[in-house]
């Protein structure tokens, strides 16, 4: 299968060039540390917050590897040849984006869990957060990677991502935090928002390719 | 390398127009490049020359005009028929030859020869180096081993021996050569002298 190769392709980059995912992971991590020095150290507090943090920070660290995700295609030449390579750019849009999300960002709702119990949710809360993060993380890296195209080979581009993203994932917030605080004080709307996560991240996984290569056809000519 | 012949693709421009950013380049170019045929443009730096290259890759729409391979406009063909070579070589600093000769290969959907292209160019010694640690010529080299790889009838080349030496350029011209014996055909962009055996120069003027 030839969108196989630019998979398997990008997952070996990803872990050659970028560290795989030591990058997003430890950014998740310090930014889960500093929180609460920043917070406040009333259980309480940590409580309440906690799953809106996680989520916060989950989308930083997806974002932190962002740039780089078209941005070298544009300047090495390779969007180019990938251009007539024969596979539609959407599918090559679709193999690159889940290659380098699965290669970089799958430790991110097992940081989402420790940092869950570490915030002092109950450990059910901290589970169902951590599904939430699962289900979200897949349409945060398209919701990322349109961002991303549309701003590839731009000066500053890393700025322009986070403006063009930030709007666009707020549902995706919204329901993962969601899911994590009802779960937090035992209310069954946990379960409802772990499924509109899924139903959000499956619809924007489902686009994402179509406008991505409309953003790199742009680009191209 | 036996691979087999191509089927004839002529290329065929009529009445072309090209402008980049709003700046008229090219008007009015008629050509005709046949199958085993190579065409080597010339030109004064901006005359357009890369932008003539990627009209014909079909990523550029004509100001006005047509470019077609066969009968066929160059925007649907183009993916298909053409393997283009741009002033940057497509490689990644942490992958070797092999590894990104081997990628292309399987990308083009054809097992082509990955060492013969290698050997071809001149890489086996450099083979398994990230090209990172390459030098400008050998980055060249393996570039023009991607194009080997593609096994495209059309081959289209932006400065395909800027960096190289007299070996590869030699390299090159036997490739070329050996392009053109399977009935491909090679428009290359240049400022120098490429020994071409019987390449047609178009020279492009304002």
């Amino acid at each position: 299968m030839r969108a196989g190769a630019i998979f398997l392709r990008e997952a070996r980059l990803a872990f050659a060039g970028g560290g795989g995912p030591a990058a997003p992971a430890a950014f998740f991590i310090a930014s889960l540390t500093l929180a609460p020095l920043a917070i406040g150290q009333s259980q309480a507090t940590l409580q309440a917050a906690g799953p809106g943090v996680i989520c916060f920070a989950a989308l930083l660290a997806v974002l932190q590897g962002a740039e780089r995700l078209f941005g070298e295609d544009v300047a090495d030449g390779t969007l180019e040849t990938y251009g007539l390579s024969g596979l539609p750019l959407s599918v090559v849009a679709l193999a690159k984006v889940l290659g380098t999300a699965l290669a970089t960002l799958w430790p991110l709702p097992l940081v989402g869990l420790g940092g869950g119990i570490a915030f002092g949710l109950p450990a059910e809360a901290a589970g169902m957060l951590a599904l939430a993060l699962a289900a979200a993380i897949p349409g945060l890296a398209f919701l990322v990677a349109i961002a991303a195209a549309l701003s590839a080979g731009a000066r500053r581009g890393g700025l322009v991502i986070a403006l063009i993203a930030a709007p666009l994932a707020i549902p995706l917030m919204v329901f993962t935090a969601s899911a994590g605080r009802a779960a937090g004080i035992g209310d069954a709307a946990a379960s409802a928002n772990l499924l509109l996560t899924c139903a959000v991240s499956l619809f924007v996984t489902a686009l994402a390719p179509f406008a991505i290569s409309a953003a790199l056809k742009a680009r191209l000519e | 390398m036996t691979l087999p012949d191509f089927d004839p693709l002529p290329l065929t421009v009529s009445d072309l127009s090209l402008e980049r950013g709003g700046i008229p380049l090219i008007s009015g170019l008629s050509l005709r490049v046949e199958a085993g045929e190579a065409l080597v443009l010339l030109g004064r730096n901006g005359v357009g020359k890369t932008t003539f290259l990627r009209a014909l890759s079909g990523v550029l729409r004509p100001a006005s005009g047509d470019i077609r391979y066969g009968d066929v406009p160059a925007i649907e063909a183009a993916p298909a028929v053409c393997a283009f070579l741009g002033h940057d070589n497509a490689l990644k600093p942490d992958e070797s030859p092999r590894q990104s000769l081997a990628f292309w290969s399987k990308l083009s959907g054809m097992t082509a020869n990955v060492p013969g292209a290698m050997a071809a160019m001149g890489l086996k010694a450099l083979a398994d180096r990230p090209s990172r640690r390459l030098s400008q010529g050998q980055k060249r080299r393996a570039a023009l081993a991607r194009i080997l790889v593609q096994n495209r009838p059309v081959w289209l080349l932006d400065e395909p021996a800027a960096p190289l030496d007299a070996d590869g350029r030699e390299k090159l011209s036997l490739a070329v050569t050996a392009h053109l014996g399977r009935g491909g055909l090679v428009v290359a962009a240049t400022h120098q002298a490429l020994d071409w055996p019987d390449a047609r120069i178009q020279e492009l003027t304002r």
